[in-house]
């Protein structure tokens, strides 16, 4: 993917904002007209989901080193200059994502600056529901993959085990973004787990697979539902544990936890089960106190495990066939706490990345002095803008019915 | 508080249920409703199957034994003994230690802990299983509500579980974890907050669609200055209380938040939603309009008196009807719950928090305002692979042999946490070791022989199968692995995830 990516980051100085661009240039930049849906789509991509969760500082992330107001709001957590990775003469990257930085250097990382919406939440709870249902205004069940999915896989599909893993959450439970009203996602913890389990009898198995499939339907509504359910829960594991046998990663991953689960995810891909949708996990960035410990050590994670999973991906031709997209409840505030911490804030930086994603920062870091009423960050781009992208130019699916509203979309596919 | 005008009945013609976001239509069972006969007394005979099915719906399951206890009672003595217990309950305070669960500094999993043990304690499941329908009706979560407040919430719900609607939902909005969870205590004169005044009435008493912005907006200046003080107690703060005159639902008047619960719990409409909400809960789903109104006519006469209506529900022909029967998929808690008290096991093992999280219900943390969406919504393979291995897990789990040397510093086991139902009261339940009258023996207990012949076919091939892990058919050698598999596998049977 190098060559082409070299290629791609040089050939879109104009697209790509940095801070040196007049400002109507940064917002036209944003807003790219419709593709022509599913024509310059693959059907074979995949959306991996990165959920940083608690509430990840986004000044912290991308630093803006060059700015006196951010040493002077920040002087014990601020990051000196002469230890940031350097991005231009405006900001830089938090001095622990070298893995990143190698990404971003062969174009392979969107950084879209100050995200967020209108009237921001500072609980995390109502602040999660709101980016998993991207629907801030009014609370809703379902999440914005499950509406996806819901619009995508057909019911016939949605009832057989060869199709299960069409949208994956990597963990024990299923985040709100992929509940949909008739697509089941599996939450797979370990791929172990994922199994009926017996301990040492076997037969146990076997016989609950009969039960289920023998049953015949009674009176009650649910029961059909059950044994359906039961058939792709019993043998779906099987199916998906003899597909990734063969596979071999290609580096090896570091051993948090958080790069486990992308190695896992990368498993996924390459044994070709049809998935469409991973969702993963990374927290908790809750840093209300002795903040850079905790947060360097998971944006250490986050960077290094990206760079394996990349690294890996490519070894197996798969690097341009996924596009990861970070995401956060909400940035943190401006000025540090009595504690080294920071409090609850509002926007953030997403990332982007993959071999497809045109590199570069898109959008100006937002000003630490011109702040909102409460004294936070304002946002520059709605995060339903940056879904609208995905869905429309990756996914090739119509954001409209998904996402409430109309966005445009921003240049970073 | 001013006095409300005695309610003329005020309804707009607008004013109607909206079901379309509730994941249960479409799960109405099959057959015809008969209305005229639906909520009068059932005086069928009162089978175990029936009363079974009268403690799984009225309470958390039960162990075989109990089953035949409360069949005994008949109908009406079973549903007077749920409704009204005539003794005081277990003692619960020995667990974990109650002074503990009210300090601020209680952690999430002791509260849940305490809950849990209550509910596979309490002599008193009716009053439970009520404290966890309020808890998913006013869904509050430790996520936005510390652990402490949440255990006064379900104190609360617990003491009015069977008690006046108005009394419950005037508590509720005075409730220390209601005002944090819904921001009333930030609701004042200067800055009005409409969280908790638009919920009270779309998700706690008329549903959306029946009233205004207006009525929300006027709700919230009535609602001003019900807060909490420092020691997170409520109060009300009358420089922050705006008292000037407000429209709400038709009527106007200097109304204050108990001017408010009344006016919302005298709508007809406000009838039909907790009627509806009752039946999904102990009926079966998506329950047909008439059905509905039938019930809200019950309770409309009896005052808005929840044990007057669910009495009325425990006690009908429909609630005894085939097309209630097994027609609902058991709830996380209650599946869970339900097979810690069949088999007998005294406390809740620790894990099972994270095991209800992996089945989609962990108690003090519904998913959102709306609560649990029930239904359908309980079923996906990773929850139901979680049914399965926790039931594999509790049944199949023996207490380690004691150390061959007595005096051996071996950490203690807790036998309480293990099944006190063996495979030694199965067979002697069935008199002997022979298959068929074992197999015959679980499936009465465990599910009321709710099961189809192929059924029975497989489940004795497994009891008498020569496989590779229990090669030999059932007998003294290998009985304890294979009644402990069987039992597992007819407790993780599609009969035995419907209530």
């Amino acid at each position: 993917m190098a060559s082409r990516r070299s290629f791609i980051s040089k050939g879109l100085g104009v697209a790509v904002l940095g801070g040196t661009l007049p400002s109507f240039l940064r917002t036209a930049a944003f807003a790219q007209p419709l593709p022509a849906l599913g024509s310059s789509v693959d059907p074979d991509n995949v959306l991996l989901v990165i959920q940083m969760g608690g509430g990840n500082d986004g000044l912290n992330t991308i630093v803006p080193y060059s700015d006196d107001a951010y040493h002077r709001v920040r002087p014990v957590i601020g990051i000196p200059e002469q230890s940031v990775i350097k991005i231009d003469d405006r900001i830089g990257l938090n001095p622990v994502m070298t893995g990143l930085d190698d990404l971003y250097k062969d174009g392979n990382v969107a950084i879209v600056q100050a995200v967020g919406y209108p009237n921001p939440n500072r609980s995390h709870f109502e602040a999660t529901q709101i980016w998993e249902t991207a629907s801030p205004e009014n609370p809703v069940s379902s999440g914005w993959l499950g509406r996806y999915l819901d619009r995508t896989v057909s019911p016939r599909d949605a009832a057989d085990p060869n199709h299960i893993f069409t949208a994956v959450a990597l963990g024990d439970t299923v985040p709100t973004a992929l509940i949909a009203q008739h697509v089941d996602v599996p939450a797979i913890g370990a791929l172990n787990a994922f199994a009926y389990n017996a301990g040492r009898d076997a037969s146990s198995k076997t016989t609950a697979g009969v039960l289920y499939d023998g049953a015949k339907p009674g009176q009650s509504p649910y029961l059909s539902l059950l044994e359906t359910t039961a058939r792709n829960a019993l043998h779906g594991g099987d199916e998906l544990r003899a597909k990734i046998a063969s596979y071999k990663p290609a580096v090896t991953y570091p051993k948090d936890a958080f790069s486990q689960q992308l190695q896992l995810a990368a498993q996924i891909v390459a044994s070709r089960v049809g998935t469409r949708i991973i969702f993963v996990s990374i927290g908790s960035f809750d840093t209300h106190a002795g903040q850079r410990a905790q947060q360097d050590r998971l944006l250490g994670y986050l960077s290094q495990g990206l760079r394996a999973f990349y690294t890996d991906l490519a070894a197996h031709g798969l690097a341009d066939n996924v596009l990861a997209m970070t995401f956060s409840e909400f940035g943190r505030r401006v000025q540090q706490n009595a504690s080294n911490g920071t409090d609850h804030g509002t926007a953030m930086p997403l990332f982007i990345v993959g071999g497809k994603v045109k590199g570069g920062v898109y959008g100006q870091h937002p000003s630490l002095t011109d702040l909102d009423r409460n004294g936070d960050l304002k946002y520059a781009l709605d995060f339903r803008a940056a879904y609208a992208t995905v869905l429309a130019r990756w996914l090739g699916h119509d954001p409209s019915g998904i996402i409430a509203g109309t966005y445009d979309t921003v240049a970073f596919i | 508080m001013v006095n409300v005008p005695v309610p003329e009945r005020y309804e707009s013609p607008h004013m109607k249920l909206d079901t379309s976001t509730d994941p249960q239509v479409g799960f109405r069972p099959p057959g015809e409703l008969d209305l005229a006969a639906a909520l009068a007394r059932y005086d069928g005979p009162f089978t175990r199957r029936d009363a079974a099915h009268l403690l799984r719906r009225a309470g958390f399951g039960s162990t075989a034994s109990e089953v035949d206890t409360w069949a005994s009672f008949g109908m009406n003595g079973a549903v007077d003994a749920l409704l009204h217990p005539a003794q005081p309950d277990v003692a619960f305070d020995d667990y974990p230690d109650s002074t503990a669960l009210f300090d601020p500094k209680t952690r999430n999993i002791t509260a849940q802990m305490w809950w849990l043990d209550r509910m596979l304690r309490t002599q008193h499941p009716l009053v439970e299983k009520m404290t966890l329908f309020w808890h998913g009706h006013f869904a509050t979560s430790y996520r936005k509500v510390p652990a402490n407040l949440m255990v006064q919430q379900i104190d609360l719900f617990r003491d009015q579980a069977l008690g006046h609607f108005g009394q419950l939902l005037l508590a509720v909005s005075k409730d220390p974890a209601m005002l944090v969870w819904l921001d009333n205590r930030y609701n004042n004169k200067a800055h009005p907050n409409e969280n908790y005044a638009r919920e009270v009435m779309e998700l706690f008493a008329l549903g959306l669609g029946n009233y205004t912005e207006d009525d929300v907006k006027n709700a919230a200046r009535a609602f001003t200055g019900w807060t909490l003080d420092k020691n997170q107690s409520f109060i009300f703060r009358p420089n922050q209380h705006d008292d000037d005159p407000k429209t709400f639902l038709g009527r106007t008047g200097n109304f204050d938040g108990a001017d408010i619960v009344s006016i919302i719990i005298s709508q007809p409409i406000h009838q039909r939603f907790i009627c509806r909400k009752l039946l999904e809960f102990f009926v079966y789903s998506d329950p047909e309009p008439e059905l509905v109104d039938a019930l809200a006519s019950t309770y409309a006469l009896s005052g808005g008196d929840i044990a007057k209506t669910v009495g009325t529900i425990l006690r009908s022909n429909v609630f005894y009807s085939p097309r209630a029967y097994r027609a609902l998929p058991k709830s996380p808690i209650e599946f869970v719950i339900g097979t810690l008290r069949f088999m007998n096991v005294r406390k809740v093992p620790k894990d099972t928090v994270a095991w209800l999280q992996r089945m989609g219900q962990e108690p003090l943390a519904p998913p959102s305002v709306k609560g649990w969406d029930g239904g359908p919504t309980w079923i996906n393979t990773g929850t139901l692979l979680a049914r399965f291995n926790y039931v594999n897990r509790v049944v199949k789990a023996s207490p380690p042999a004691a150390p061959a040397g007595a005096m051996s510093a071996a950490p203690a086991v807790d036998l309480d946490t293990y099944a006190a139902f063996t495979p030694d009261d199965v067979v002697r339940q069935a008199g002997g070791m022979d298959s068929d009258r074992v197999l015959e023996a679980i499936v009465r207990d465990a599910i009321q022989d709710d099961l189809t012949s192929d059924v029975r076919e497989t489940m004795r091939d497994y009891l008498d199968s020569k496989n590779a892990t229990l090669p030999t058919p059932l007998g003294p050698e290998n009985y304890q692995d294979k009644i402990r598999g069987a039992l597992a596998l007819v407790l993780n049977l599609p009969s035995n995830q419907l209530n």
